[in-house]
């Protein structure tokens, strides 16, 4: 949907200025807008997703300084100043990262419908704790839902993930 | 949701009985109630009710139809109004009965609450403890007023 | 989509006190805005402006000062479950913090934005009463406390005027051989039945604080059943703690609706009662 680029004299316009996967942004917004909207209709990255909208299923999580933020209910300025990670921005110059390699090799995703949020919060706790017991790994995930698989093989999709990246370390 | 309420009122029957068809000073007695009017004197009024639990408040201009009318007796009601703002609808039934027991006049009713749309998302629990506690105090309200008067 | 409104950014508690005390119910004090944002977008409340709190400083650390622990209201519950102060002094409230939600909503959910929009189905509360604590609320040039006791006054509602600004959270920090534990059952999305229990073990156990929360409209303190337990010998304790936990089941004021039937609920109650003072007396 584009955006309509009339500008009132008593709008309330806040410039945002972040990083977006690794690149500068610098945009414009409304104080009522939410964070999913703007990175999926504005900024064409699609990857989010609006599932539950009231931050319980972690579809639609973008990583905010490397943390798990539910972007349905964030809203969009207040990512000025800050980096923001979202799913595309995971693969480097075309190599998939890690997890996404591990999703894919182990089945952790069917329809895929969860799994940009599911891969997102998985880097942010191999992040946090690069080797998480199962339990460790289960409460960091606990928001994270899937419909599909019955979890078992996203957890062995990120505890492959986590060995690999720990070897490579 | 069902409510059941009962109040002695240290009045005679006959003046409970005037006080509810004066539909002023008995929609008064209803918490958050206001701008009572008469719209076809024994069978229709309007009002609206205003309810808030913490930031979360409700405009509903109401219509209240009285269906059975019993002299000193009974009346059975139904209201019903919409706050489009919230996008909620209410529904009440409502049976009152007079009885005389001694020098006092027991007031009783019976209500069916019912609260549609997006008020609901507050909870079951909370909007039955809120209908009761409007409930609650407009019994008391129309017992205070009666026995205040004298 | 969420209705427009105006942004207001004080930048100082006084700045944010005034603003609320200007514009009334049509401002809202806004934080980590996992509940706020939540009713906004289901429509049941509109503001034409939200006063964002989170450029105010020295809200946000957890301090000691003269044998009291002082949390500052913007703290997130993800900043309180990783303070190495909280887990020394208050192990119990660290771990409630670990379990608060989701990762994502302790990620900018703030404790005093929980305790401010005072849900009924939320888990700080419940324990800081137990734990004694108080509340500090700042105007322009005013400050009171509010114990916890009186600050949850109904289902989002609390003891706070409309232009108070929680600030701080008070905890006494508790002695040596304090014990205290906080548990929840659930499950659907928030916890059904919440209870906290704080005591201090000196062969026997004295000074103990009961609460109860979720199964309520608001977590309150249940004397009725802390008079059961006090003063009495760890052993005779745990031999009452049943009759205690039916009696703060029945002073749970719960309701029966999606989360359960009021019976089942009080039941409930009763089971985390023993099991939060087992727990804490291990």
């Amino acid at each position: 949907m584009a955006k309509a680029m009339t500008k009132h004299s008593d709008t309330q316009w806040i410039p945002v200025s972040f990083t977006l996967n690794g690149r500068l942004q610098e945009i414009e917004v409304e104080p009522h807008e939410l964070l999913l909207d703007v990175v999926r209709d504005q900024l064409g990255l699609t990857g989010a997703k609006r599932s539950c909208d009231v931050e319980v299923c972690g579809a639609c999580t973008l990583l905010v300084d490397g943390r798990p933020v539910s972007a349905c209910t964030t809203l969009a300025f207040e990512v000025r100043g800050r980096s923001v990670l979202t799913i595309e921005g995971l693969a480097q110059d075309g190599k998939l990262h890690p997890l996404q390699e591990a999703f894919i090799e182990h089945g952790g995703f069917q329809c895929g419908f969860c799994t940009p949020g599911m891969i997102l919060a998985a880097k942010a706790l191999l992040d946090e704790n690069p080797n998480p017991s199962e339990a460790e790994l289960k409460h960091f995930m606990h928001g994270n839902i899937c419909r599909c698989t019955g979890y078992k093989k996203i957890i062995e999709s990120i505890m492959a993930a986590a060995k690999k990246m720990r070897a490579k370390a | 949701m069902q409510f059941q309420k009962e109040v002695e009122i240290l009045a005679p029957r006959e003046k409970v009985w005037q006080f509810i068809w004066d539909v002023d000073r008995f929609i008064a007695c209803v918490p958050g109630c206001k701008d009572a009017k008469t719209i076809e004197a024994g069978k229709r009024y309007a009002a609206t009710m205003v309810e808030k639990v913490g930031p979360f408040k409700v405009e509903f201009p109401t219509t209240i139809e009285v269906l059975e009318r019993e002299e000193l007796t009974r009346i059975k009601a139904q209201a019903s109004g919409a706050d489009n703002k919230i996008g909620s609808r209410m529904k009440l039934d409502l049976d009152v009965h007079l009885r005389e027991e001694g020098d006092k006049t027991i007031l009783g009713f019976v209500a069916g609450v019912d609260i549609l749309g997006k008020l609901a998302a507050l909870g079951h629990g909370i909007i039955k403890r809120k209908a009761d506690q409007v409930l609650d105090e407009f019994a008391q309200a129309v017992k205070t007023k009666l026995e205040g008067d004298g | 989509m969420l209705r427009r409104f105006r942004l207001e950014e004080p930048e100082s508690v006084a700045e944010a006190a005034e603003l609320l005390g200007r514009f009334g119910e049509s401002a809202k004090v806004y934080a980590g805005g996992t509940e706020l944002l939540l009713a906004m977008k289901e429509g049941l409340v509109q503001y034409e402006r939200l006063i964002n709190v989170k450029k105010l400083t020295g809200l946000s650390d957890v301090t000691t000062a003269d044998g009291t622990l002082v949390i500052g209201a913007l703290c997130t519950h993800h900043q309180l479950e990783n303070s190495p102060v909280l887990r020394d002094k208050l192990p119990a409230l660290t771990k409630l913090e670990q379990n608060v939600a989701n990762v994502r909503v302790r990620q900018v959910g703030t404790i005093g934005g929980n305790i401010c929009f005072a849900e009924p189905h939320a888990d700080p509360g419940t324990l800081l009463i137990a734990l004694g604590a108080k509340m500090i609320a700042e105007q322009s040039s005013s400050k009171r406390e509010i114990t916890a006791e009186d600050f949850f006054v109904d289902a989002y509602e609390t003891a706070l005027q409309a232009d108070e600004v929680l600030t701080k959270i008070q905890v006494p920090i508790p002695a040596p051989n304090a014990r205290s534990a906080y548990l929840k059952f659930g499950y659907l999305e928030r916890p059904s039945v919440g209870v906290a229990v704080a005591f201090n073990l000196n062969g026997g156990v004295s000074g103990v604080r009961i609460a109860v929360g979720c199964a309520g409209p608001a977590p309150r303190r249940v004397a009725e059943a802390e008079a059961l337990l006090e003063g009495k010998s760890k052993d005779e304790a745990l031999r009452h703690v049943a009759e205690a936990g039916a009696s703060a089941g029945r002073a749970a004021q719960a309701i029966s609706d999606l989360h359960g039937s009021q019976e089942y609920k009080e039941h409930i109650v009763g089971v985390l009662l023993k099991r939060a003072f087992q727990s804490a007396l291990s």
